[in-house]
Formats: C-alpha cells, sequence, structure tokens
C-alpha cells in the first residue's frame, strides 16, 4: 500500500491556540476560549474600551462570541471553502433575523501581522449564548422544560423554512440557550437557500442526523441537494435525544452503526423502535419527522408541526401557556392544517383537539405572514406585498371552522389556463384564510362565483414551504381585499 | 454510504461456469442485508452460484454490517482467504464455521479453495468506510460535520483521482482532462503491484463515480447541466476539485514528473 504522504503535517498544528485571553480582536476583547469546530475557534469576548463610537449598538452587549475562521496557509481552495461558510452564515444573518436564530452583529477580517495563524481570518461576531442543548441534555434537562425547548426549536425551523432558508446541520450541538433559557439555533456554515424546492450545501453533515435519502444522494456540480425535510428528520432526532436522555431512536453503538441502521429502516428493513420514555405526543410527532422518505416527511412542515404542539398544549391544559403569546386577529395560511386530525387522534377527545389545532394553525399562521413578509423567494418579487382574506360565497361554509373539504377552495396553476382539474394546485384554502399576495394579473382567465360575479383579476399567492408550487393563484372572486400590488409578469413568459 | 457491492468477474465462478453463462454478477447489499454463495440447489437458494464440485451447496454467507462486512464460512474443512488486492498482501484467513468475521478492507477479494488449480474467487467493495477530514484529527469526531464523501487518500483510485486532477491543480486550467493513456503513463511503476493497466485505470474511474462520489445519474433539471452534459471525468475532477477532496498538497502523492523537462501535461 502507498505510504500516506504529503497532506499530514500541515494540519496538525494545534489550532484551538490562536488567540490568548486579552487579545483585542477589532471592538473586542478575546476573555476564553469556548470551543473549536473543523475550521473554526469560537471565543467569548467583551467589547474593548473605547472602541468606535456605534460599533456593536447604542447599548452594546457585555459579552459576544467570536467565531473566527482562519484562512492563512490554506490553499486557495480551502480558503474558498471557509469563505463560502462565512458567506452563508452572513447572508443568513442578515436576512433572516430572528429570535430563534443566534444573532449576528458583525463579520470582519482580522489583520494581525504579529500572529500569522489567524491574519486574515474571517471574524463573525455573534450573540453569546450561556450554552447549547447538548450541554444541557448531558447535564440532565427537566420535564417540562423538554416541551418548550422543542417548540423553541420548531419556530426557529419554521422562520428558517419560511424564509426559504434550509439549515441542513441541525444537532444539539447547534442548538443555544440563551441566559433566559430562550433556544437560538446557530452554525449555519451549511445553512443554503431554496432554490424552488430544493437547496444545495456542500457534501458534508453529521452522521447521526442525516435523512435515510442522504446516504444515497449523489454529488452533484452544486453539492448534494437538501430539501426543508432534511431539517424535520434531523428535529425528530432531536425531540428523541430530547426526551430519551441523548440517545438516538436508531440502535448502534457508534454513528456509523446509526447511519447504517437509517438506512435499513429507511429501505423498509427494520421497524422505527423509540424509547418509551418519549411521551405519546412526542412520539407520534418524532415518528412524522422521522417517516422514511421525503414524501412521506413533506407535509409535517415545522409549522404544522408547530401547530400541533401549540394544539397539544392546549389541549393538556396546561393552563393559559397554550396560546398565550399571539394575537388573535386574522388566519392562517393555507396547509398549516395538514395533520388535523392526526391518524392516530382517536377516541372521545378527537373533536376537541382537531378544533385546537384549527385554532392554533390560525395563530401560528398569523405570526408567519408577518414574519415571512421579509423573506426573498426566488422567482418571486421581494416587495412585502399584501394580503388577501379568503372569501367563500357558499354561505355554509363561511362560519365553519372546522376545513371540511367540502368548504375548500382551489388556488389554480396558471391564470391564463382554464380553472379546471389539471390547473389547480394540491394546497387548498378556505374561508377566512389571509394570504399573502405578491402582485396582481388584471386580465387573467375570467372566473364566475356562485353568485355570478365575474372577474378576470388574479393575484399571485405564496404558498407555505414545501408545498408543490412556490406559489399559486387566487381568483379575485375568492376575496373581497383588493391590496395595492405591482403587476405580475405574465406567467410562463 | 450504503452498503457493499459483490462483483463476480465474467468467468470466474468456477470451472462449471458458475452463473448461467459465466456472465459477470454485481449485487448490491445494504446494511443488515445478507447474500449466500455456493454451489446452491433448489433446496439451498444461493444469491452467488458458484460452480466447482469441491465448493458446498451453501459455502457462506456475506452480511453487510455499518460500513464494512462480514463473511460466514459454512464449510467445516476449508478456510477462505480474503486477500486486500492494494494491500501489499494483506489478507485474512477466514477458518472453517466461522461466523461473521468481520472484514475491515474498503477492497477484498475471496478466494475459495477448489480441487484443481483454478481458484474460485469474487470481489467485495465497501466503499462507505468514514475518513477524517484533515483538519478533524486528533479530536472526538462523533458528532462532528464530516465530509461525506471520504476517500482513502492511500489507495489507488485516488492516485488515480489526483492524476486526473493534476493538470487542473497545476494550474494549467485550460488543458483536458487526462486520457486513461496518460493515466497509466503518469502513474507508471509507482502503483503497488506494478503499473496500472488501462482496464484497472477505468475501472477506478468508473467505482469513483459510481461508488464513491456517486455522480453516475446526470440530472438534466439541474442547472446549467442541460446544455453542457460533460463527460465522466471532467465531472469526476470538477467536484474533486469544487469539494476539496482533492487538494495542492496531493500532487506529492504521485511521482514526481518526469525529469528533464519531459512534462507531458504541459501543452505547447
Amino acid at each position: 500500500m502507498t505510504p500516506p504522504r504529503g497532506p499530514e503535517d500541515t494540519t496538525e498544528h494545534d489550532r484551538t491556540e490562536l488567540l490568548p485571553p486579552g487579545r483585542r480582536v477589532g471592538d473586542w476583547v478575546v476573555t476564553e476560549l469556548i470551543g473549536a469546530g473543523g475550521w473554526s475557534t469560537v471565543y467569548a469576548a467583551r467589547p474593548a474600551e473605547g472602541r468606535r463610537e456605534g460599533a456593536g449598538g447604542p447599548a452594546g452587549p457585555a459579552e459576544v462570541a467570536l467565531k473566527i475562521m482562519p484562512t492563512a496557509g490554506l490553499a486557495p481552495r480551502q480558503a474558498r471553502r471557509i469563505v463560502e461558510s462565512a458567506r452563508r452564515e452572513v447572508a443568513l444573518g442578515h436576512g433572516a433575523g430572528h429570535p430563534r436564530l443566534i444573532g449576528l452583529r458583525e463579520s470582519f477580517v482580522l489583520a494581525a501581522p504579529d500572529l500569522p495563524a489567524v491574519d486574515g481570518a474571517i471574524v463573525l461576531v455573534m450573540e453569546r449564548a450561556a450554552g447549547s442543548l447538548r450541554e444541557l441534555l448531558d447535564a440532565g434537562v427537566s420535564g417540562a422544560e423538554r416541551g418548550r425547548l422543542i417548540e423553541g426549536i420548531c419556530e426557529g425551523l419554521a422562520h428558517l423554512h419560511r424564509s426559504g432558508w434550509v439549515h441542513a446541520d441541525l444537532k444539539p450541538e447547534n442548538v443555544l440557550l440563551g441566559r433566559d433559557g430562550s433556544v437560538k439555533l446557530s452554525d449555519f456554515g451549511l445553512a443554503t437557500e431554496l432554490t424552488g424546492t430544493h437547496g444545495y450545501v456542500p457534501p458534508m453533515g453529521t452522521l447521526d442526523y442525516l435523512p435515510p435519502e442522504r446516504w444515497r444522494a449523489p454529488l452533484g456540480e452544486l453539492g448534494v441537494q437538501v430539501r426543508p425535510s432534511a431539517d424535520i428528520w434531523a428535529l425528530g432526532i432531536v425531540i428523541h435525544e430530547v426526551f430519551a436522555s441523548g440517545t438516538s431512536p436508531f440502535p448502534g453503538a457508534t454513528p456509523v452503526a446509526r447511519g447504517a441502521a437509517v438506512q435499513e429502516y429507511g429501505e423498509g428493513r427494520a421497524p422505527l423502535r423509540m424509547d418509551l420514555a418519549v411521551p405519546p405526543f412526542w412520539r407520534a410527532l418524532a415518528a412524522d419527522c422521522l417517516a422514511p422518505t421525503h414524501a412521506a416527511r413533506a407535509p409535517h412542515t415545522a409549522e404544522s408541526l408547530l401547530a400541533r404542539i401549540a394544539a397539544g398544549e392546549a389541549t393538556r391544559d396546561r393552563g393559559t401557556e397554550g396560546a398565550g403569546p399571539h394575537d388573535t386577529e386574522g388566519a392562517g395560511p393555507p396547509g398549516t392544517e395538514a395533520r388535523v386530525p392526526g391518524p392516530r387522534d382517536t377516541g372521545a377527545g378527537r373533536r376537541g383537539r382537531a378544533r385546537a389545532a384549527v385554532l392554533a394553525a390560525v395563530l401560528c399562521g398569523t405570526v408567519g405572514a408577518v414574519l415571512g413578509s421579509d423573506a426573498v423567494r426566488d422567482g418571486v418579487s421581494a416587495s412585502p406585498g399584501g394580503t388577501v382574506k379568503v372569501f367563500n360565497a357558499e354561505r355554509g361554509c363561511q362560519d365553519r371552522a372546522d376545513r371540511d373539504r367540502q368548504c375548500s377552495l382551489g388556488l389554480a396553476i396558471d391564470p391564463l389556463r382554464p380553472y379546471a382539474a389539471g390547473n389547480v394546485v394540491p394546497t387548498r384554502v378556505w374561508h377566512g384564510d389571509v394570504l399573502t399576495a405578491d402582485c396582481r394579473l388584471p386580465d387573467g382567465q375570467p372566473v364566475i362565483d356562485e353568485e355570478d360575479l365575474r372577474s378576470t383579476l388574479w393575484f399571485r399567492v405564496r404558498l407555505p414551504r414545501g408545498s408543490a408550487y412556490p406559489a399559486a393563484w387566487l381568483p379575485a372572486v375568492r376575496t373581497k381585499d383588493r391590496p395595492t400590488l405591482p403587476g405580475c409578469p405574465v406567467p410562463g413568459g | 454510504m450504503s452498503g457493499v457491492v459483490v462483483h463476480l468477474p465474467r468467468g470466474s465462478g468456477g470451472a462449471d461456469g458458475g452463473e448461467p453463462c459465466g456472465d459477470a454478477v454485481t449485487l448490491r447489499l445494504g446494511p443488515g442485508q445478507v447474500a449466500r454463495f455456493g454451489r446452491g440447489s433448489a433446496r439451498t437458494p444461493v444469491e452467488l452460484r458458484l460452480a466447482d464440485p469441491a465448493i458446498s451447496r451453501l459455502a457462506g454467507e456475506i452480511r453487510a454490517t455499518d460500513d464494512h462486512w462480514q463473511l460466514t464460512n459454512h464449510s467445516s474443512t476449508h478456510s477462505y482467504l480474503v486477500e486486500n488486492p492494494e494491500g501489499a498482501g494483506e489478507y485474512l484467513r477466514v477458518p472453517p464455521r466461522r461466523v461473521g468475521a468481520p472484514v475491515p478492507f474498503e477492497f477484498s477479494r475471496v478466494v475459495l479453495p477448489t480441487r484443481g488449480d483454478l481458484t474460485v474467487s469474487f470481489q467485495v467493495f465497501a466503499p462507505d468506510h468514514v475518513y477524517l477530514d484533515p483538519d478533524a484529527t486528533g479530536a472526538p469526531w462523533g458528532s462532528r460535520t464530516v465530509t461525506a464523501y471520504s476517500l482513502d487518500e492511500s489507495a489507488t483510485y485516488f492516485l488515480v483521482l489526483v492524476a486526473l486532477c493534476e493538470p487542473r491543480l497545476r494550474d494549467q486550467s485550460r488543458v483536458a482532462v487526462p486520457t486513461t493513456p496518460q493515466i497509466v503513463e503518469r502513474l507508471g511503476g509507482h502503483v503497488p503491484g506494478g503499473a496500472p493497466t488501462a482496464r484497472a485505470v477505468s475501472s477506478h474511474i468508473d467505482y469513483l463515480a459510481e461508488e464513491k462520489l456517486r455522480i453516475g445519474v446526470l440530472d438534466d433539471r439541474e442547472p446549467g447541466r442541460g446544455e453542457r452534459r460533460n463527460g465522466k471525468r471532467e465531472e469526476i475532477v470538477g467536484l474533486a476539485l469544487r469539494f476539496g477532496l482533492v487538494r495542492e498538497e496531493h500532487l506529492a502523492l504521485l511521482p514526481s514528473p518526469a525529469g528533464g523537462g519531459r512534462e507531458r501535461q504541459r501543452p505547447r
């Protein structure tokens, strides 16, 4: 066998000893080492005395985390990999700020001629967290905490997915906790913006959190395809870990063995066996996240899971917490009710649970519409757009909240083609749903409603992430709203 | 990662031809799957038929486990040999009746004794071995983010890959990807067991494309793919460089370019 030659040594030096405490980096002074990853080292830092006015905002934080990504001594192609990773983090930090994502304050290139190892390193200045979910799991987490943690992760994912991003490396190490215990997703080095239904990431990941389809995924010019359902799979693993003292639902002593078990399960040769320590509600939720194929997982969007968690809390009578923080105005976008009622819901409590879930979907949807309004979506203009409330002329459907299929309304794929069966997206909408509209098309196919109202006006509306189409068309007869919107480009042109 | 590949080359299935007409057979086993081999019969079916009177009806089993595989020897008299064709004589002896002997090689040749001079053998590939990223050695790796397409930098296929990438790494970006004969010449005498044949180089390239990088299926809907569908080797080179699987430092693995300024790769 040829002895490995060449690549050794250059990588053996200890990357973790890059910056001594007290060292000034930009407007910050390093206080201690937090941790080291493959390409980066993270330090705690405090603001330097006499730093530039305005740096870090008027009331700067007492402490930040500095993520240092050295590029010195790397071949251009390796350096590019690191720059790309930093670029992803910065792009996401600027585009998708949210209380459930770790905040990025600034980024700069470090000039430190006296420390060649970090000269030219990329520095990301981030919110300082108190610890990670992994540390919390290792230390032991209390029963009531668990549901809240998962809900927080779910909120973060729902926001990312709504904004058109996939995290692609969700694991307890990357779920950080603020001093107040709030959940904050971090490490967006692999996060990718979706183009259409999927994005591409470099061929990397953490073995224990890769969905079955990733093990056979081909490597393409742009990397490996990922879809939001990959994050949902990882969420399923994390849910299990949170309730089962940090263990994966898949058997095996090593990540490679567990990866093999994931594939056996994905190919239908082994059942999913979860720890009985996971309470039934969370087991059902995790089982849906861990559906073996992308197609089976796709209906379980972060948003629909969030709705189920909220509904679960409401039915379990956890005081006022369940429906507390959200406003009650408006209604949700279509699709959020995808899992109501679930196939596992049986017995007398079913009706009440279903209703609570609808309510939750409505509540989460409102938040979604507001948060999602700054989302930039491929092929859809970045303007905030307006909202249109769905109107169903069938009076019998107007006061029903059960989302009966009979009362649902369709959305067209192409407003220039006849509004018939083949031209309707799978997503249905109901009376009272509030949809985000991007633009208007004044001269589409004429549509006549049940009350003989006729219109050729259509609105292009956004669909929830994970839908078969990113957007669809609502005929203007299906809403009373007429928001001021730009004209749409002619579809298919 | 997705288990192991069992390959019975054409005509290697024993004196009686093995599989019908002595055709080559390739089996793909996912984790946990088992393939039985032997002479087979109506009552003892086998997935891999080896036709030699010295081989039992059920001679053994291969089971894909994690990222490697296990060999069970059903014979009560014969040991089986598992050779590493790239290992300069490395081999394992699996004694009679041994159950589930783990095989650590990425490439293996399983050799079964026969009464004649002609041994019966087949190959097993385990392309899913995981390697640490070069910057991640010396630390616990279990929960780390790792490169999902890891390559054995001491394997012959990696040398072939470096040779394929060499012109681009040496900043001769306009140079076409080397042809198979050029690679044979470039690696001449450097690979264990002598210069690889053109056929060996081609199978290494196929192995890289299909098992390691998995670029076999070209998706025409992918942006930019439709109009310029590259050849397989161009594709391999593009991906290996783009994702840092082959880097400048790996050029040291190749024999130094022939002396006397005879730089074949350089255009004139």
